[in-house]
């Protein structure tokens, strides 16, 4: 059946490849199962690789092969969907032909045998399935262990993979008869479990391996199944201490139950809890059958962690595995060491007390034995108890006298006290010394070890204090007791690597501690966190002092061995320099001038080291005083030149007047009948001139100049430059106002007045001062016109001066003699002639055009126009006086009102006496020369 | 000794050859044994050892399976008297007797107890009701029947021709007319083989003894000659 149902498989196969449905089968005559034409010997072939194959096909002599004239010769042979060549092919018969395969290697070959129907349609009569696969090679190895009583395992190694559905039959026999044979589960191949082994009957064991190629057996083993007995561990491991006894602990256990023999040796090991490594209890102590034992020599207070094993007494067999751990805690002890004891004192208490601050460490759990309870602290004062107290804290501060004292401490269990740990607190002028010597510390095998040599005196113990020697944090000491033996010791605490370690030795004898003795150390160096920051002091031309500070501690990392400087132009090689660790500053030359360098430095420690930053500099193109070296003498040749031209000129100054200024007459010198036409004039211009007196010819000398003014109108340039000389005169007043007396050598024309003024001060009195400064207005503003009346002097004023009525008032407040007979000259012509006042105005009118012309030529057309409506009178002087008011000055000072008055005055009579002028000055002027 | 003196002085030497020779092989003697044909000696060792672990055994089967049977017959001083048993063999015999009786009639009589019990051992599997009882049953005839060949190898060892083993079915137990009978039959069975096991285990010690005086002095007789020659 499954034969028939491959070959439908195949024909189904074969169909769909073909295409063509064609049934080469015959129903046969029951129900409708197909009868396949031929078939294939062998039916399952299973080959090893590498072998010769020899398949033959038999064409059933049946209906199929009469109807369809089939013949042996038209077999072909297909292997999945490959032809095999013909020239594999061997018919042997009509109806069989065989084929021979060499070198089988696929594993999954099917072969099929077909046959071509009218020459041209494959048909597939029969296919076999080729499995390909290895004989099983001889099991190796083979080995038994029975667990506990009666289970017994046997191991082996089955070889190389067969690739073919292999057995494995673990067989053993007696010698008398043979035993069943154990079959492994299904998928194991290489152990089996016997059941129910007997012991002391020796027996043989093998493995067969059996499969479609062959069988195989392994070598066979003889053995009695108790030399292979590996029994169960001990269980119910208990562990129990002793009151009375705290180093030793007992252990107990339950034998395995289930074993061959009776007598049992063990291995008892055990462990401090913390501790990794065990201890075996000497094994002959254990080589007898028991269930308990106990453990001496262990540590109090200490929890010990215990495993048993167990085999055969007589040695036969496997050690059982090790059972599980149980664990105990041997009894308190009392502590076995005194603890650690130290102080620091706090002097800053006044009134003969300090603060004394004692301190100890806990003891370690080996030393305590237990769980301490308290401390007990003692003190005493020379032989004198002063108290005792019980501390459950590891410090206590004590605020005593400046005298000595002693204190002890003891640490306390339940079981009982430590030794005492004393200490001497000396007095306040107690001076320590003797110091450890050669101290040094070093770091070997991750630990900071200090080493010295112990004092000459007697020392009962030492002390190390350390810590962080740091810029940025406080020195906050850890300590350590070492005892009086001790001259290497290593520092117990959590050390930092690259960190500077400031590590105090201390020797504490009888009476107090010694002194101090410190060192310096690194648990591990490491390169600075920085480099220096490296700067110029100064630069030379060919020089160059760089400072640098030391780097700060924390920055070290380790101890700075040295420091390199590199350097370098913009464009050179760097240049290495390696300066002393203790040096801050290092010349560098020869450097060439007016270059860039780059400069950085690195400080090294033993592990390496760091680069600070780059600082950059410019060498000077000139040393320094070089410049000062040209300059100087170049400046002192220019100065002595020039001194020397100096002097040249003069001595030689005549010649060089003569050559640079030409002889320029001084106007002051000059005469004004150079210039005038009418000389008498000019005896008034001078007023140096002495020829005359004074008063007479001041007020003449203008009479004259107004008279000459209208008399030659055929010489309108006279009075022109009159005017201007007038004009001038006035502006030069204003400008020389702040100048006073020195204005004598300022230009001679504009002051001729001016002049006469001061020359006339000057002669009537010294004590006269005044001056009269009159600012020129810009435009529509008139200048105010101050005016600073004379204080003691008696002298008349020539120029813009007040009312006669006023002068009068002045003139009898002073008293000048040369004056009175010029005021009554004057008085006189005042007298004499109403319009007198009006000349003083007019000129002052004059005066007041000169000073703004525009404002006098607009005055001129009102008072044209004015004329013609209003008569003279006071009140047209009034009204004239409130138009000028209104027109030009919005406000006006007092002063300025009167002076427009005055003008307001002038103009009126401008008009009406401008005619009448002339022969007034004529009648007056007696002096003309005409 | 006399005409060994009166040999010419070559013999003088030859006795001192042999005494070497003798002396040089003392301390291989053990090891000759063990090696080539291994003796009876190991093999009674055996057998012994196996005998006392059969002793061990039983010893917790037989509180297993009393209490299985229930009381009385798990009661310690429980002592019935022995009805209902003849068929089992009896360890009973007068020590004399058995001493007088040569190593191959014991070993012959243990063989055959044993072979018996251990079709009873077999029966009472039959009535055991827990699997536990079973298998403990099961593995203790498994060691009788480990017993029994080794019994076997001794004899084969010592050069004792076996008993002959067709009568074995004959001994095969019949139902007993009553279940208490039938309990009473098991209880026997386990005293019994208590007693066979403390017997064999005695003769196998005294074997044990008796082999290794012997066996030494069968090594000496033999290697004289053998270096004399």
């Amino acid at each position: 059946m499954p034969l028939k149902s491959l070959c439908k498989m195949l024909m189904v196969w074969t169909w769909t490849v073909q295409a063509l449905f064609l049934f080469l089968t015959i129903d046969s005559a029951g129900g409708g199962i197909l009868k396949p034409c031929g078939h294939i010997i062998p039916e399952s072939p299973v080959i090893a690789p590498n072998t010769t194959f020899t398949a033959i096909c038999v064409l059933d002599d049946s209906e199929c092969l009469r109807d369809q004239h089939l013949n042996a010769n038209q077999i072909f042979w297909k292997i999945k969907d490959t032809y095999v060549p013909k020239e594999q092919y061997t018919v042997l018969n009509r109806t069989a032909a065989s084929v021979t395969l060499e070198n089988v290697s696929s594993l999954g070959g099917l072969l099929t045998c077909n046959i071509l129907l009218y020459g041209q349609i494959v048909q597939t009569i029969y296919g076999i399935q080729i499995r390909v696969g290895w004989a099983p090679e001889k099991p190796k190895k083979l080995s038994c262990i029975v667990n506990g009583l009666s289970n017994m395992k046997c191991q082996w190694d089955p070889g190389k993979e067969t690739h073919l559905e292999t057995t494995y039959v673990l067989k053993s026999e007696w010698p008398t008869r043979p035993l069943t044979d154990c079959i492994p589960p299904p998928n194991v191949n290489n152990s089996c479990t016997v059941d129910m082994v007997v012991v002391y009957v020796n027996m043989d064991v093998w493995v067969v391996a059996t499969n479609a190629l062959g069988n195989v057996s392994s070598d066979r083993i003889n053995f009695d199944p108790i030399d292979i007995v590996k029994l169960l561990p001990p269980y119910n491991v208990t562990v129990s201490n002793s009151k009375e006894i705290s180093s030793i602990l007992k252990v107990s256990w339950a034998n395995p139950v289930d074993k061959p023999f009776e007598g049992l040796k063990y291995n008892i090991r055990y462990r401090s809890s913390d501790a990794s490594n065990w201890t075996l209890i000497p094994p002959e102590d254990t080589a007898s059958t028991r269930d308990s034992f106990t453990v001496q020599y262990l540590k109090p207070f200490t929890d010990y962690v215990f495993s048993i094993r167990c085999m055969n007494i007589e040695g036969r067999g496997f050690w059982s595995d090790w059972s599980a751990e149980a664990s105990g805690i041997t009894y308190e002890a009392k502590p076995s060491n005194a603890p650690s004891f130290w102080y620091t004192i706090d002097p800053s208490q006044g009134h003969g007390y300090r603060l004394v601050h004692l301190k100890w460490k806990a003891l370690p759990r080996s030393e305590a034995n237990g769980r301490i309870l308290d401390y007990e602290v003692t003190l005493r004062e020379g032989k004198t108890p002063r108290f005792q107290r019980y501390i459950n804290d590891t410090n206590l501060t004590l605020n005593v006298t400046n005298d000595a004292f002693v204190v002890s401490l003891k640490a306390r269990n339940m079981i009982g006290s430590s030794e005492p740990s004393t200490l001497t607190i000396p007095g306040r002028d107690f001076k320590a010394a003797h110091p450890v010597k050669n101290l040094r510390a070093f770091p070997k095998d991750n630990e900071l070890w200090v080493e010295w040599t112990p004092p000459n005196e007697p020392v009962n113990k030492y002390v190390l204090e350390w810590c962080v020697f740091s810029d940025n944090l406080p020195c906050t000491p850890e300590w350590q007791q070492e005892g009086s033996a001790t001259k290497l010791t290593y520092l117990r605490g959590n050390l930092m690597e690259s960190k500077c370690y400031l590590i105090m030795v201390i020797p504490v004898y009888d009476n107090g501690p010694g002194s101090p003795q410190s060192v310096k150390a690194y648990l591990k160096q490491a390169a600075p966190s920085r480099g220096p920051f490296v700067r110029t002091k100064k630069v030379g031309k060919n020089e160059a002092v760089l400072v640098w500070e030391h780097l700060p501690v924390d920055d070290q990392n380790g101890f700075i061995r040295n420091y390199t400087i590199f350097y370098r132009t913009s464009s050179g090689n760097e240049t290495a320099v390696h300066v002393n660790s203790s040096h801050t500053e290092y010349t560098l030359s020869p450097l060439t001038s007016d270059t860039l360098y780059m400069v950085r430095m690195a400080a090294y420690t033993d592990e390496g080291g760091k680069d600070g930053p780059e600082f950059t500099f410019t060498t000077p193109k000139f040393a320094q005083g070089e410049i000062e070296a040209i300059v100087v003498p170049v400046c002192l040749a220019f100065l002595l030149t020039t001194l020397l031209g100096v002097l040249l000129c003069f001595n030689k100054l005549d010649l060089i007047k003569k050559h640079i200024w030409p002889n320029v007459p001084d106007p002051s010198k000059s005469h004004i009948a150079q210039w005038s036409p009418h000389t008498p004039a000019r005896h008034n211009l001078h007023p140096k001139d002495q020829m005359y007196p004074e008063g007479n010819f001041t007020d003449t000398d203008v009479s004259v100049v107004e008279i000459e003014a209208n008399e030659k109108k055929p010489l309108p340039e006279d009075l022109k430059s009159l005017d201007l000389f007038k004009k001038e005169k006035i502006t030069t007043e204003g400008h020389s106002s702040g100048i006073g007396g020195s204005s004598c050598m300022s230009s001679s024309r504009p002051s001729i007045s001016s002049n006469d003024e001061s020359e006339s001060g000057q002669n009537t009195s010294s004590t006269v001062q005044y001056s009269t400064v009159v600012h020129s207005g810009y435009r529509h503003q008139l200048p105010s016109v101050q005016v600073f009346s004379r204080s003691e002097s008696t002298q008349p004023l020539l120029d813009s001066e007040e009312r006669p009525e006023d002068l009068q008032i002045v003139e009898n407040g002073g008293n000048g003699d040369g004056a009175s007979p010029r005021q009554q000259y004057f008085k006189q012509n005042c007298n004499q002639d109403e319009i007198s006042p009006d000349l003083s105005h007019f000129e002052r009118s004059k005066q007041v055009s000169s000073v703004n012309e525009e404002d006098f030529v607009r005055l001129k057309q009102q008072q044209m126009s004015d004329q013609r409506s209003q008569s003279s009178g006071s009140g047209q002087i009034k009204d004239f006086e409130d138009v000028s008011a209104a027109d030009h000055f919005g406000s006006s000072t007092e002063g300025q009102i009167q002076r427009f008055e005055t003008i307001g005055l002038e103009a009126a009579t401008d008009e009406g006496m401008s005619k009448s002028y002339l022969p007034q000055t004529v009648r007056q002027g007696g002096y003309m020369p005409q | 000794m006399l005409p060994v003196a009166g040999e010419p002085a070559g013999d003088s030497w030859g006795m001192l050859a042999c005494l070497c020779t003798v002396l040089w092989h003392l301390p291989a003697v053990p090891a000759l044994n063990r090696t080539g044909d291994p003796g009876p000696g190991p093999s009674i060792q055996k057998t012994y050892d196996l005998t006392r672990y059969l002793e061990h055994q039983l010893r917790s089967l037989a509180g297993t399976y009393l209490n299985y049977l229930g009381p009385p017959f798990n009661e310690p001083d429980f002592n019935p008297p022995r009805l209902s048993a003849e068929a089992l063999p009896s360890a009973t015999v007068d020590f004399d007797v058995w001493r007088s009786l040569n190593d191959h009639l014991r070993l012959a009589q243990n063989y055959q107890a044993y072979s018996h019990l251990l079709c009873y051992v077999r029966g009472l599997d039959r009535h055991a009701a827990t699997a536990e009882l079973r298998r403990s049953l099961a593995h203790f005839c498994t060691s009788l029947q480990g017993l029994l060949g080794s019994i076997a190898g001794v004899m084969a060892a010592l050069g004792y021709p076996l008993p002959p083993q067709g009568a074995e079915p004959a001994w095969a137990p019949s139902p007993s007319p009553s279940d208490f009978l039938q309990k009473m039959e098991d209880f026997w069975l386990l005293k019994e083989l208590q007693t066979w096991l403390w017997r064999s285990a005695k003769d196998f010690t005294w074997l044990k003894k008796k082999m290794h005086s012997s066996a030494a002095a069968v090594t000496l007789r033999l290697e004289a000659p053998a270096s004399d020659l």
